[in-house]
């Protein structure tokens, strides 16, 4: 119940923190969405659709007083699963590849950290309500999140009006366009979870589960000096949050990362020097809504990478400069 | 410059680079002009030193590799704005001439009249008949780009494992995040 309070009281402080911007009714939905997101026990099936391909994933939610365990299962296709507990999120490829294990969660919790990340971005989102519609038999409200340039995506979040989970989520470009999408097509909620539906089903198999348990060993500061690579334009609002050097396990190269922020879309830069024969990306690439772009300078390959629009990384990645006097 | 960037380069007009080290600073030549030009000092300078003074003058060396490396900036430097990506392949040639420059820099500064002077021109000849050879690959769909649209595994890999990077320090939104990793691949 203490935590209960926490959460509605942090929420309850980011609300008030947020602009004129923002319409303070669809906040209050975001942050009951949030709240929902992390102690509701949940278990249903949502398709996630990219570019022509469809997936179906079943999700599997339960927060007690431990935390939170989510456990994501590729329904069609080549099987996989996501695990994502309080402290780590294994991502596991039955079919022999490497498992790949983030000591940090990714997202940190989406959409349970929407309205925070929303509070330190409102100077650059308008958030409002939308229309009313049915999803997976829910009748929900839209919550429409957009930005006020085109350097950044904005969202459509389809709440459900009575659990305020989230439904759907819709990822759009500056034309309104839909670049990724999910929705649930079946969702129980506050049932019960057993441990073993949060199980991997894939455990023991052998042609998987190649965990690396000294993963965070090669991570090294190796430098803690100002960046010789100087960004001379970053969208308004991004600013710089983190910044690491570390070696790359595969083959060694030390890699610098800058990743810059609004606090809800955000771009990393890596510098990484070249040690061998290589091909490299030159000029731009893209999956999904994710962008890339990439060039050679001074003997590094520098590489920026987002889930922004082509125009943002391309922008940021041709603003590089190498500070001669570091 | 760094101070290792100018050892880098005076190692290799004194031809005492190894060859672990030859890859580095050929790459820094061939991306930073600060580099050309400093290379052009010190090969004075060892020209004086060595009274190489009047026969270096008429090769020009330093001239000539700051023109091949110009030529070779517009394969470097070019913006392009094709949604499509193209990929930096170094032409044989160029691994060619660094393996040769290896082996010359064993035995003494020979290494930089042999290197710098005979293979600039195939090494420009070479690049650009890369771009042209890329330039005439069929340009990959943008809209169905459920995988990064590369051309070779090894860019796609160091793309993916940047976004994975990426997500982990910088919140990226969270289901999307789990349902691309779940679903990647599904196109195969």
């Amino acid at each position: 119940m203490k935590k209960v309070l926490q959460i509605v009281l942090a929420a309850s402080t980011l609300l008030l923190s947020l602009t004129s911007h923002a319409d303070s009714e669809a906040l209050q939905m975001l942050e009951r969405m949030g709240v929902v997101a992390k102690q509701l026990n949940y278990d249903g099936i949502f398709s996630y659709q990219k570019g022509k391909k469809l997936q179906s994933i079943r999700i599997i939610h339960r927060a007690d007083e431990q935390g939170e365990v989510e456990r994501l299962i590729s329904l069609n296709g080549v099987a996989r699963e996501v695990i994502r507990t309080n402290e780590m999120v294994t991502c596991i490829y039955p079919e022999g590849k490497a498992v790949q294990e983030n000591h940090q969660p990714l997202g940190r919790g989406f959409p349970t950290d929407l309205l925070k990340r929303l509070s330190s971005a409102a100077e650059y989102y308008q958030t409002s309500l939308g229309q009313e519609e049915r999803v997976a038999t829910h009748n929900t409200q839209e919550v429409v999140v957009s930005p006020i340039d085109n350097y950044r995506y904005g969202y459509s979040l389809w709440v459900d009006k009575k659990s305020n989970l989230l439904l759907q989520s819709d990822l759009l470009d500056d034309q309104g366009n839909i670049l990724e999408t999910f929705s649930f097509s079946a969702v129980e909620m506050g049932h019960a979870i057993s441990e073993q539906l949060l199980q991997p089903e894939m455990q023991g198999n052998q042609l998987s589960w190649n965990r690396n348990e000294h993963g965070l060993s090669a991570i090294k500061e190796i430098q803690k000096q100002p960046s010789v690579w100087q960004v001379t334009w970053l969208p308004e609002g991004f600013n710089l949050v983190t910044q690491q050097n570390r070696f790359k396990a595969r083959n060694g190269a030390a890699v610098e990362q800058q990743v810059y922020s609004d606090g809800l879309s955000s771009v990393s830069i890596f510098f990484e020097k070249i040690r061998a024969r290589h091909s490299h990306l030159h000029g731009s690439s893209k999956m999904g809504p994710a962008n890339a772009f990439g060039t050679i300078m001074n003997a590094h390959f520098i590489t920026v990478v987002g889930e922004v629009p082509a125009r943002t990384v391309e922008k940021v990645g041709h603003s590089i400069r190498y500070n001669e006097a570091e | 410059m760094t101070v290792n960037q100018n050892e880098l380069l005076s190692a290799l007009v004194d031809g005492e680079l190894q060859r672990s080290e030859l890859d580095d600073v050929l790459l820094l030549l061939d991306t930073n002009e600060q580099a050309r030009r400093q290379l052009q000092r010190y090969q004075r300078a060892s020209d004086v030193l060595h009274d190489h003074n009047l026969h270096h003058h008429q090769i020009d060396l330093s001239d000539r590799i700051s023109v091949a490396l110009q030529d070779e900036a517009a394969f470097t430097a070019t913006t392009v704005t094709d949604t499509s990506a193209q990929i930096i392949a170094f032409p044989t040639q160029f691994w060619k001439q660094a393996a040769s420059l290896a082996v010359a820099a064993s035995i003494g500064a020979l290494a930089v009249v042999g290197v710098m002077n005979q293979p600039q021109n195939q090494l420009v000849a070479n690049h650009q008949v890369a771009i042209v050879d890329m330039d005439a690959r069929p340009k990959l769909a943008v809209k169905t780009s459920e995988r990064w649209t590369v051309e070779e595994q090894e860019v796609e890999e160091r793309l993916n494992s940047y976004l994975v990077d990426h997500n982990e320090y910088a919140g990226a939104s969270g289901v999307f995040s789990y349902a691309r990793v779940v679903s990647y691949d599904m196109g195969q």
